[in-house]
């Protein structure tokens, strides 16, 4: 359970983000919204990769700026920033593997089951990460947080850089984790065919606000075209 | 066009972040220019009481004869370490409506911006144009003055072929290293004589002017060559990196240090394959030797501790302090990365602890062979280790922490400010300034023995309070951490 209380965050005079109060139960959460509504600061905020100017956001309670215990059971991918560039694509899911005491035995016990997902394009590639291509990268990124076997898992327009056989790969996957255990799966998107069918509810947002919270249904997808036509 | 294209590197390098937003650094890398250029034109001028001094029983133009050969054999070793190439200027221009010779000439041009051509030209013109004209004439002068800039020119374009053919085929790198180690040992070892050489060479052509030819004639087969090279190369990824495959290592002997270990392993891999930090540990390397210039027996016999105990730490430090200097900067592009993984901050600064007093034990190991020069050596070099891993490695770590400015590992490291601020001018300020308040007053009321012994048991102390000292850094990060993320983001 993910909990925001009065978050604010300000750049330069413009309110990058400004939620009163929001509750993220489990589930898989869709965030929709046009380039600098706030979808990736609020990720950080998440993250606590950036600092608030105001309010709190609380993981299982805990404040996540001031208490580490969130990184036990969170995994986030948004951009390439979370890869380390110099490593090969084996060299990284172990790094992260060991950092989430799994055993390399382990880590490639669940690599196999990506055999399809990774297309024969990562594993043995004989590259490192910073020569992959950006989907590639993507990839990388989206199976090191499967990896994890996380209760919050974090994913920054995963649907942008994929090919369709592997959007549609992607999606089959966060439904069977979703109904494997319970979990919070968060995933900003602009492709809204892929969020309203991936996504249980769906967060709108606009300059920083939450303007619509729906719970999916057959007309979400009309009420959300509606809203971008404009 | 080639105009055009030139003018836009020009804005390329007033507007780089790194230059752009700091005037206080454009006037320094200013400065640094003009000094260098400065001491060039000096040496030049004085060349003729520099030599007569140095070689007092010799006729100072052959000495100088002598000596030109010997440049640009030297030249072609820093051009091949430090000149770097410009490729990536281009990629904009590819797709639009720019034939392909226009912009080889222009990548050729745009390479010829560089220290590595003027300072031949501050170094031998003044000499050529005031001795040697005086003494031959102004016909004999000119063709002088010919084949430097010939020459200038050749060395310029065959270290790009050269450097352009590493890239393609690792072998030429390897035979370049072979050539170069094999004329410097048979000059060494006297089995040619690289002066005699340039002497002969050049008095012919104060004789005989004309041969002059021959230099122009080698300076334009070089840039013809180098231009038909990058014709026929001119794709992207054949010119900017290797092609060979790359492959996963393990580093088995650092996995009984736990997860420190991965973290020390993954520090291990930014050095080694990325370029700035390997420009860096080739350095370092270098300076490890630095004390061979100082630790002379004239030295040695004057007991001068206090400036052993300074090159000691110099020697045993360099590794750790010139990849300290940028400590969490050097993962500036992963850094979201790591803060958001499943991995206590304090760990992570542990990790670093450790990998700095690794790197300042290695360089200490290595270094205990200058005990061979003297046994006193020995326990400076003791103390000096110690002050590195108790005092520099905690201090360097502190400094981290107000380090703000991400690096691009990409680019090489020499006459790259790229990154560089405030934090990294202070950084060798504040290791002297401590290091100096605990050694100068033992030295000073006691006697120089007593203030090593001051360093060596503050180090060690200080290095026992690892886990103290790890507490104050780690609320220090916590503290400026989201201000690093910032930095770091901003590319």
């Amino acid at each position: 359970m993910i909990t925001i209380n009065n978050l604010v965050k300000v750049y330069n005079g413009k309110v990058a983000v400004n939620i009163s109060n929001l509750e993220i139960g489990n589930g898989i959460i869709g965030l929709v919204g046009n380039n600098g509504a706030g979808k990736t600061t609020l990720f950080r905020l998440l993250l606590d990769l950036v600092k608030s100017d105001r309010g709190e956001v609380l993981s299982n309670e805990k404040n996540v700026s001031e208490n580490e215990d969130w990184k036990n059971y969170t995994a986030a991918y948004i951009d390439e920033g979370f890869l380390i560039p110099y490593l090969t694509p084996e060299e990284y899911f172990y790094f992260v593997g060991k950092l989430n005491n799994r055993s390399k035995a382990d880590v490639d016990e669940m690599l196999a089951g990506f055999t399809t997902f990774f297309d024969g394009s990562i594993l043995k590639s004989g590259k490192y990460i910073r020569d992959l291509s950006k989907g590639n990268q993507f990839k990388v990124g989206i199976a090191a947080c499967l990896l994890q076997d996380p209760e919050v898992m974090i994913l920054d327009e995963p649907f942008a850089n994929l090919d369709p056989s592997s959007q549609i790969r992607l999606i089959q996957m966060m439904k069977a984790l979703n109904e494997k255990k319970p979990m919070i799966i968060l995933v900003s998107s602009h492709d809204l065919n892929n969020i309203t069918d991936v996504c249980t509810r769906i967060l709108l947002m606009e300059k920083g606000l939450i303007i619509k919270d729906l719970q999916t249904s057959s007309d979400t997808l009309n009420e959300l075209e509606d809203y971008f036509r404009v | 066009m080639i105009s055009t294209l030139l003018q836009h590197q020009w804005k390329s390098f007033w507007r780089s972040r790194s230059a752009g937003r700091n005037v206080a650094m454009q006037i320094f890398i200013g400065f640094i220019v003009l000094y260098l250029a400065a001491t060039a034109i000096f040496i030049g001028f004085s060349l003729d009481k520099i030599l007569s001094e140095a070689f007092p029983r010799k006729e100072i133009i052959s000495v100088y004869l002598g000596f030109i050969l010997y440049y640009y054999a030297f030249d072609i070793i820093m051009r091949f370490i430090l000149q770097d190439l410009p490729t990536l200027a281009v990629q904009p221009y590819l797709t639009q409506n720019i034939n392909r010779n226009k912009l080889v000439q222009f990548l050729n041009i745009r390479s010829l911006f560089s220290i590595f051509t003027l300072l031949p030209l501050f170094l031998f013109l003044p000499f050529i144009t005031t001795i040697i004209s005086n003494k031959y004439g102004q016909e004999v002068s000119l063709a002088l003055v010919v084949c430097i800039f010939s020459l200038t020119i050749f060395n310029h374009f065959f270290v790009l072929f050269i450097k352009r053919k590493t890239i393609l085929n690792q072998w030429w790198l390897i035979g370049f290293f072979v050539v170069i180690i094999l004329v410097a040992a048979a000059d060494y070892f006297q089995i040619f004589s690289l002066r005699n050489w340039s002497s002969a060479l050049f008095t012919s052509v104060i004789k005989v002017p004309a041969l002059c030819i021959i230099f122009i004639v080698l300076a334009i087969a070089a840039w013809y060559n180098n231009s038909k090279f990058l014709r026929k190369n001119f794709y992207l990824e054949n010119l900017q990196k290797s092609s060979g495959e790359k492959k996963s290592t393990d580093y088995n002997w650092l996995q009984r240090f736990g997860v420190y270990g991965d973290l020390m392993a993954i520090d291990l891999k930014l050095i080694l394959r990325n370029k700035r930090p390997r420009t860096l540990l080739l350095l370092a390397v270098f300076f490890l030797v630095y004390g061979y210039i100082f630790f002379t027996p004239e030295h040695l016999s004057k007991n001068d501790f206090g400036f052993f105990l300074l090159i000691s730490i110099f020697i045993t430090g360099i590794f750790m302090s010139s990849y300290g200097q940028f400590l969490f900067a050097w993962q500036s592009s992963h850094f979201d990365g790591l803060m958001a993984s499943n991995m206590n901050i304090k760990t992570y600064l542990k990790g670093k602890l450790y990998l700095l007093t690794t790197f300042s034990t290695i360089s200490f190991l290595l270094s205990l062979l200058y005990g061979f020069l003297s046994w006193k050596l020995i326990p400076i070099l003791i103390a000096a280790w110690l002050f590195n891993i108790g005092i520099h490695s905690v201090l360097t770590c502190f400094i981290g922490t107000r380090n703000y400015k991400g690096l691009d590992l990409s680019k090489g490291s020499s006459f790259n400010y790229q990154g560089t601020g405030a934090a990294q001018w202070l950084y060798s300020f504040v290791i002297l300034i401590v290091g100096g308040a605990i050694y100068l007053p033992f030295a000073l009321l006691i006697n120089s023995w007593s203030g090593i012994i001051a360093i060596a048991i503050l180090g060690l102390i200080s290095f026992l309070m690892q886990d103290w000292w790890l507490d104050k850094i780690t609320v220090q990060f916590q503290k400026h951490k989201y201000k690093i993320l910032e930095g770091f983001r901003e590319k």
